[in-house]
């Protein structure tokens, strides 16, 4: 049998509003629709209603009542995002997950019953899992949409309508319940009828030859009887947080302040889902007019708030906007974390999650350019080399032996090579090239007489590109002990020393 | 790229061992265990275990055990190579070999299945070189810090992630940064220690205090040419002489000499035996110059 559960935020744009500025949760606050004089309240906390202020009322009415009203106008981007975090609480229950919009998720349970001891256990899971994105939310379970709709905006909540007692749930319920904004409520009233109840007791075709289709509809309502089926969303691509701020941020601390709070929403959101993010991309609206995006590749996939926030920090000091912010938007682009069982008997396995967020934070510290892989290119020049990201393959399973070494001599590669100034004597006829080296004169170290000296190789490389290396290398022994390997630039008759050994 | 469809979570996920190693098995395994042991006898009691009781001391041989760096002169000072859990200082001047010791010990770490890191602070790597001397490049993370003080912070903040193996080179003379702060050098070790990791430290002179379980100095001794006169015709190698001149558990004073080629499977003794090579037979198989192609020297002038 089909069970379907409903979320439900009351006053959903203040909820939304909240959650973006928690700050404000024990203030009298109001959320105003419309402008300048056309504008009226729409929800307000209970500080405020306390005091008399409710819906419909006009800003100016309600500030004669509460002087220090704060008044917050509709934010859109705040109301979007808290559905979305609904919908999001919502899928970590079922797969099959309706979004009816304005604060209202429809979720098919059925067959949860293994893993709750009672259906209101889990109305009870629903309800605190909302609490922890920030939504105080209502649950009703039924085995209709309607049913759980009206049962979801009862006040006291979790409220379970047990299957086939719809109709006996809904009798007594003033009508109102079943039809909030619908024209045909003040007709059935003027026909006397106060409860829902009343509505079913009358035949159905006296309903519908007087209310026509609508009447029926309304008819099968009263008795319970919803055929609607639920309606399951897609899976969203990418989760979306952001605010329209009330007055544009010049500095970049208050804005990171701001987009912290954002960021940490992001992070649970992806955490119910056992996503994490992959790439995030912010767009800020900017005063008087205009965008500006930009998109931040995150090395893996994380949900560390610290380590996205110092990224941003990094690209945001590195290009700023240029104008003043008002308003943004974070868009994360999930993707599964990764995870790796560690092994008995080989070597041990490194924790991706951590690993990611590590080199992460590193990357911030250091620059892009300098953590990674190394990795070889098609070169015969040493200073060359290439960066790669380090996804190191899995450890073997077995512990084995290290390799026997070679014992080579290596050698310290300088980048950029050194330039140096070189004595030379022209070459005996036993020797090889046309020069062979007496005395190098560099700095510190690389400074002395040439004890002993061997060379030239010719290295020629790129001869068809617009930067062609054509090298004549020594390798060189100073009195003082130390080693160089040194090349002479052909072109330009420089010297350098490009390494030593050791 | 399109995530995976959305899968709902209704019951947590098993949880991974390493939280297992940190979590005690509960009393009703314990009481099995202990039942099972008592209707046992003598060394098969002995050797049941429970999963937690097995990871235990399967972390513990791992942090007895020491990664060798496969330089017998090396290993023998430490006796049988890097001490997991503990810091290592090797020092040397400018072509004492410090880095070729730094590379080996890579190599053996890698060739074992391990991930290592290099803090390369002088950014002098060639990972031709590297790959040349056995190192699995996919299994090192590079990371080229500015500043000593970039380098002991890098190094702790990976250390903490689980690597067994951490490589400082702070480069040569003058050290980028010049010195750290004794304390960061005694956090960098219990950070070792922590999570049993083996760290070798690089630098041209002291600098590590007493936080190092080891101290060893590096000291070139001598460069072997192939030929004779003032412009012999290759390099060979070189003999570098090491010293112990600390350690926490072991008498300081030992000396070993350390014998370095430029040519694998080639040792400095071949020297005036056979035939002289010609450069470009040997020249291509040595780990440094990388892939210099040198032609006959009536050609290169």
């Amino acid at each position: 049998m089909t069970r379907i559960a409903c979320i439900h935020v009351p006053m959903f744009p203040l909820a939304a509003r909240l959650r973006s500025e928690p700050d404000l949760l024990n203030e009298a606050v109001a959320i105003v629709d419309g402008d300048g004089g056309g504008a009226h309240i729409i929800a307000a906390t209970r500080r405020a209603r306390t005091k008399g202020i409710g819906p419909g009322m006009s800003l100016a009415q309600a500030r004669s009542l509460v002087p220090k009203l704060i008044a917050r106008a509709r934010d859109t981007e705040c109301e979007r995002t808290a559905q979305e975090a609904l919908v999001e609480v919502a899928e970590t229950f079922s797969p099959r997950v309706e979004d009816a919009g304005e604060g209202l998720v429809f979720l098919d349970v059925s067959g949860l019953e293994r893993h709750f001891a009672s259906e209101l256990d889990l109305g009870k899971a629903i309800l605190r899992a909302a609490e922890d994105v920030g939504l105080p939310a209502r649950c009703g379970l039924a085995a209709s949409k309607l049913a759980s709709r009206v049962a979801a905006e009862l006040p006291k909540s979790p409220t379970v309508v047990e299957a086939g007692t719809e109709a006996e749930f809904l009798a007594p319920l003033p009508l109102a319940r079943l039809t909030p904004e619908l024209d045909a409520a003040s007709t059935l009233n003027r026909w006397g009828l106060t409860s829902i109840g009343d509505l079913a007791r009358l035949p159905e075709s006296e309903v519908a030859s007087r209310l026509g289709h609508l009447g029926r509809e309304l008819h099968y309502a009263a008795r319970g009887i919803d055929p609607r089926p639920l309606i399951p969303r897609p899976v969203p691509q990418e989760f979306h947080e952001g605010m329209e701020l009330e007055w544009p941020l010049v500095a970049l601390d208050p804005f990171l302040f701001i987009a912290s709070a954002a960021l940490d929403r992001l992070a649970k959101r992806m955490e119910l889902q056992g996503f994490a993010c992959r790439r995030l991309e912010l767009t800020m609206t900017l005063e008087p007019d205009g965008f500006h995006s930009r998109a931040i590749d995150l090395p893996a996939p994380t949900r560390d708030v610290k380590t996205m926030l110092t990224l941003l920090r990094l690209d945001l000091e590195k290009t700023p906007p240029g104008a003043p912010v008002v308003g943004f938007s974070l868009a994360a682009h999930p993707d599964r974390p990764r995870r790796a069982q560690l092994s008995l008997f080989g070597p041990a396995a490194l924790s991706p999650e951590k690993l990611a967020t590590t080199i992460a934070k590193l990357i911030s510290m250091l620059g892009e350019d300098r953590v990674g892989m190394p990795m070889t290119v098609d070169s015969h020049l040493p200073d060359r080399y290439a960066l790669g990201s380090f996804e190191p393959p899995p450890p073997p399973d077995l512990r084995r032996g290290p390799r026997r070494s070679h014992g080579l001599l290596a050698v310290r590669v300088f980048r950029p090579p050194i330039p140096v100034e070189v004595v030379t004597r022209p070459s005996r006829p036993d020797e090889s090239g046309d020069v062979q080296i007496e005395a190098l004169r560099g700095e510190g170290d690389i400074s002395g007489e040439v004890r002993t000296c061997a060379g030239p190789w010719r290295v020629q490389e790129g001869w068809w590109s617009a930067t062609p290396a054509d090298r004549d290398y020594w390798d060189v022994e100073l009195s003082r002990g130390s080693s160089y390997r040194v090349y002479r630039e052909d072109a330009q008759s420089e010297w350098f020393v490009e390494a030593a050994y050791g | 790229m399109r995530p995976a469809p959305l899968r709902p979570i209704l019951l947590p996920e098993p949880p991974l061992v390493e939280s297992l190693i940190e979590a005690p098995a509960p009393d009703s395994v314990r009481d099995d265990v202990k039942r099972l042991r008592e209707s046992l006898k003598g060394t098969a009691a002995a050797k049941l275990m429970n999963a937690t009781e097995l990871l235990r001391a399967l972390e513990k041989e791992r942090r007895d055990e020491q990664l060798p760096t496969t330089l017998d002169a090396f290993d023998s000072l430490l006796g049988g190579g890097l001490p997991r859990g503990k810091m290592v200082e090797l020092t040397g001047r400018r072509g004492a070999g410090r880095f070729s010791i730094v590379l080996s010990a890579l190599a053996a770490a890698t060739s074992m299945g391990e991930a290592a890191v290099f803090v390369d602070l002088g950014d002098h790597l060639d990972p031709r070189t590297a790959e040349e001397m056995g190192v699995d490049l996919q299994r090192v993370l590079w990371i080229r810090p500015k500043t000593l003080k970039q380098a002991v912070m890098s190094a702790e903040m990976i250390t903490a992630t689980g690597f067994q193996l951490v490589v400082l080179d702070a480069g040569t003379y003058p050290v980028r940064g010049r010195r750290a702060p004794e304390a960061a050098w005694v956090r960098l070790a219990r950070a070792a220690e922590a999570h049993g990791t083996a760290m070798l430290i690089s630098t041209p002179y002291p600098a590590t205090g007493t936080a190092s379980e080891a101290v060893i100095v590096a000291q070139r001794t001598r460069l072997q040419w192939h030929g004779r006169g003032k412009s012999p015709r290759l390099l060979l190698g070189a003999q570098t002489e090491l010293h112990l001149e600390k350690h926490r558990h072991r008498k300081a004073g030992a000396v070993t000499t350390l014998a370095l080629t430029m040519e694998e499977g080639r040792g400095l003794r071949a020297e005036g035996r056979g035939e002289t090579p010609a450069p470009h037979q040997s020249r291509e198989r040595v780990a440094s110059p990388s892939a210099l192609s040198p032609l006959p020297s009536a050609l290169s002038s």
